[in-house]
C-alpha cells in the first residue's frame, strides 16, 4: 500500500508524446547552456526562444501531419530557424511570407457572413495555417488547437512547477 | 353568402388555425401516404376513393360550420402541399422526398370531412386549383390526373368567384395579423386569410392555373410553410421544417407583394415580416412570383440546401467548441463565441510563451531533466520506460545516477520524489514556492523576476491549468482573475 501507482495514462496520447518529446529536447537545452553565462538576460532571452520553439516543434510532431496547423506550424519552424543563419532560407522566408499574404481570406456568406468575416480573419491569424481554409475547417482546426495548446500548458506548467521548489 | 361565410370563418378563424389545418391535412395526408409517390398512374384510384369519402362524409359532419370545413379544406390543401415541401429543399429535387414528409401532417384529424363545401368554397377551389398545380410540379406522382382534373375545375370556377371577393381581405388582414391579403384574386374567405400562407397561395395559384408550370410547384411549398407556421405542434417535430416554414412565411410575404403590387400586398408582407418568428434574415426586397425559396439570397433549391447543411455543421462545430472554451456557455451568439474563442487562443499562446520563458529562468537551477521526466511518469503521463533510457543516453550532465525506476534515489537536494509528493502535485497546481523561484535567478532583470513572480503568484497559485484568466503579456502584467 506504501506503493502509490498512479493512474497509468494511455503512452500514445498526445500528453505523453508531447512530454516525452519536449522534455528531451528541454535537457538538450538545458545540457548545451554553461552554467555561468545562464543568468544573463540574453542569454536568458535566447534559452526562452530555444524552448518556446521547442515546445511548438515538439508539440507539431506530435501531431505529425495529421492537421493543417501542425503541417503550417512544421513547416513555419523548418524555414524560421534558418533564416538567421543562411541567406538562401531567408529568401525562402519572404516567399513564404509573400505566399501567405496572398492568400485570399474567404468570408462566409449567410445570415452572420458579415460577422464571421471579421472574425474569422482574426482566428486564421491566430490558428497556423488557417489563412486558406473555409469556416468550417478553421473552426475544426481551432478546436484541435486549442485542445493541443492546452496539452501543452499542462505539461509545461508541471514542469515548471516541478523544477521550482 | 361568401360574406357570411367570410364572416364566420373569421370569427372561428383562432380555434381553427391548428385545429382545422392538422385534422384536414392529416386526413388527406393519410390518404396521400397511402399509395406510393414515386407511382403514376396507380396512386389515382386510392386517392379518388379518399376524396369521395371526404365528400359524403361532410353530410355526416354536423359539428363543423361551413366556413370551418372551408378553412380546414384550404388547411387540408395547403398540408397536402406541405407534405411535400415540408423543411426541405428536397421537394423540388426528388418527388421521393415527399412521403416521409407526409408525417408531419399527420396530426389529429377530426373526421370533419369537409369535402362538403370542396367546390363551393372559393378558397378551397382555389387551393385545390393549387394542388393540381401540385401533381404538375410531380411530387404527387400519380395523383396528377384525378386531382387535376377534379381540382381544376372547381379551382377554375373558383376564380372567378374571388375576383369578386377581393375587397373582403382588408377586413381580414387584422385577423391573420398580417398574412398576406391576396392582392385581389381568390380571397374569398377569410380563413384563408387567417391562413397566413394559404391565401397568399391561394390567390397565387389562382394566377398560376393557367400556367402550371415550375412555379406552382414552388408556390405549392410556400403555401405549406405558412400552414406549418400556424400548426407549430405538428412542425415542431421537424425543427428543420419549422424553420423551413418560417422562411416560407416571409418568402410568401415577399412573393405576395411582388406579384400584388398594391397596398394590401404590402401591408400583408409587414405584416408577415411582423408575424414571422424568425426574422434573423434581414427582409429582402419582395422576388419575383417564382423565387419563392429565394428568401436567404439562394436562387436555387440546391444551393440554400447546401448552404442550410453549411450553416449546421458550422453551428456543430460552434456547440463544440463552446464544450472547449470555459465561459462560453452563457453567450449565445456566433459573434461573440469566435470573439471568445479567439481571446482564448491568444491566452493559451501567451500562457505557453510565459512558461517557457519560466522554464528558461528556471532551468539553470535544476540540472536534472531526468528527474522532471521521471516526475512526468509519476504523474501518471504514462511515459514508457524507453523514454526514460533515452533521456537517460542523452542527458549526460547529471551528477548523479538515478535508476529510472519508482523509488529513484536523488542526491542534489531535491527532495526525494516520493509518490505523495507527485500525488500531491497531481493534484493542485499549486506553486510549491516563489522563493525558489527568486533564488533561482538573483541575478535576474528586476522586471522579469518582479512580473514573474507575481504572475507565477496569482496565474499558478488558483488557477487550474485550463483558466486562461491569468492572461500575461511579455512586458506587462495583466492578470485577470
Amino acid at each position: 500500500m506504501n506503493k502509490y501507482n498512479p493512474p497509468r495514462m494511455n503512452p500514445s496520447s498526445l500528453r505523453s508524446r508531447f512530454a516525452t518529446r519536449f522534455l528531451r529536447s528541454l535537457s538538450k537545452i538545458n545540457a548545451k547552456k554553461p552554467t555561468a553565462s545562464s543568468s544573463s538576460p540574453t542569454e536568458i532571452f535566447r534559452r526562452y526562444r530555444r524552448i518556446k520553439v521547442a515546445a511548438d516543434k515538439s508539440m507539431a510532431y506530435s501531431v505529425r501531419s495529421r492537421r493543417t496547423w501542425s503541417r503550417a506550424m512544421l513547416w513555419k519552424l523548418r524555414t524560421r530557424p534558418c533564416c538567421r543563419r543562411s541567406v538562401k532560407t531567408s529568401t525562402i522566408v519572404r516567399k513564404t511570407r509573400h505566399e501567405k499574404q496572398n492568400k485570399n481570406t474567404t468570408t462566409t456568406t449567410g445570415e452572420d457572413g458579415v460577422v464571421f468575416g471579421v472574425e474569422a480573419d482574426e482566428l486564421r491569424e491566430l490558428v497556423p495555417g488557417g489563412e486558406a481554409m473555409d469556416l468550417y475547417n478553421l473552426l475544426d482546426e481551432t478546436a484541435h488547437y486549442i485542445k493541443c495548446l492546452t496539452t501543452q500548458v499542462q505539461v509545461m506548467k508541471k514542469i515548471a512547477d516541478f523544477y521550482s521548489p | 353568402m361568401a360574406e357570411v361565410l367570410n364572416r364566420t370563418a373569421a370569427q372561428r378563424q383562432p380555434t381553427w388555425n391548428t385545429r382545422g389545418l392538422n385534422s384536414a391535412t392529416e386526413q388527406v395526408g393519410n390518404w396521400f401516404l397511402n399509395p406510393n409517390w414515386n407511382n403514376s398512374m396507380d396512386q389515382s384510384d386510392p386517392f379518388e376513393s379518399a376524396l369521395s369519402s371526404m365528400v359524403s362524409s361532410p353530410a355526416a359532419a354536423s359539428n363543423v360550420p361551413v366556413s370551418g370545413e372551408n378553412v380546414m379544406m384550404r388547411e387540408l390543401i395547403g398540408k397536402l402541399g406541405n407534405i411535400c415541401n415540408s423543411g426541405d429543399a428536397s421537394c423540388y429535387s426528388t418527388p421521393l422526398n415527399s412521403p416521409p414528409r407526409l408525417n408531419l401532417s399527420m396530426v389529429n384529424l377530426p373526421n370533419q370531412s369537409t369535402l362538403a363545401p370542396f367546390s363551393a368554397d372559393p378558397g378551397f377551389a382555389d387551393r385545390a386549383a393549387r394542388l393540381s398545380c401540385f401533381s404538375t410540379g410531380g411530387n404527387f406522382g400519380g395523383l396528377n390526373d384525378p386531382l387535376m382534373d377534379s381540382f381544376k375545375l372547381s379551382g377554375n370556377q373558383s376564380v372567378n368567384v374571388n375576383g369578386t371577393q377581393s375587397n373582403q381581405n382588408s377586413p381580414m388582414a387584422g385577423n391573420s395579423g398580417s398574412d398576406k391579403k391576396n392582392t385581389g384574386v381568390s380571397r374569398s374567405s377569410s380563413p384563408e386569410n387567417a391562413e397566413s400562407g394559404v391565401s397568399k397561395e391561394e390567390s397565387s395559384v389562382s394566377q398560376q392555373i393557367p400556367s402550371r408550370n415550375d412555379a406552382g410547384t414552388r408556390k405549392r411549398k410556400s403555401i405549406p410553410r405558412g400552414k406549418a407556421k400556424e400548426t407549430p405542434s405538428p412542425a415542431a417535430a421537424d425543427d428543420k421544417v419549422a424553420s423551413e416554414n418560417d422562411e416560407s412565411n416571409s418568402k410568401r410575404s415577399k412573393r405576395d407583394g411582388a406579384p400584388a403590387g398594391n397596398g394590401n400586398a404590402k401591408a400583408t408582407n409587414d405584416g408577415d415580416e411582423k408575424r414571422s418568428k424568425e426574422n434573423s434574415k434581414p427582409p429582402e426586397p419582395p422576388k419575383d412570383y417564382i423565387h419563392v425559396r429565394a428568401r436567404r439570397g439562394q436562387a436555387t433549391d440546391s444551393h440554400s440546401l447546401a448552404e442550410r447543411v453549411r450553416r449546421e455543421k458550422i453551428s456543430e462545430r460552434m456547440k463544440f467548441l463552446q464544450d472547449l472554451v470555459p465561459g462560453c456557455n452563457k453567450v449565445i451568439g456566433k459573434a461573440v463565441m469566435l470573439d471568445e474563442i479567439i481571446n482564448y487562443v491568444q491566452s493559451l499562446q501567451r500562457q505557453v510563451e510565459f512558461l517557457s520563458m519560466k522554464l528558461a529562468t528556471v532551468n539553470p537551477r535544476m540540472d536534472v531533466n531526468m528527474e522532471a521526466l521521471l516526475s512526468k511518469m509519476f504523474q501518471s503521463r504514462g511515459l514508457l520506460p524507453q523514454g526514460i533510457y533515452s533521456m537517460d543516453s542523452s542527458a549526460q550532465a547529471f551528477p548523479f545516477g538515478y535508476q529510472p525506476q519508482q523509488g529513484l534515489p536523488l542526491n542534489n537536494g531535491i527532495p526525494n520524489i516520493t509518490e505523495t509528493q507527485f500525488s500531491m502535485k497531481t493534484q493542485g497546481f499549486q506553486l510549491p514556492s516563489i522563493n525558489g523561484f527568486t533564488d533561482a535567478n538573483p541575478q535576474v532583470g528586476s522586471v522579469w523576476e518582479d512580473d514573474l513572480q507575481s504572475i507565477v503568484q496569482m496565474g499558478f497559485g488558483q488557477n487550474q491549468p485550463q483558466s486562461y484568466q491569468g492572461s500575461i503579456t511579455t512586458g506587462q502584467v495583466k492578470i485577470e482573475l
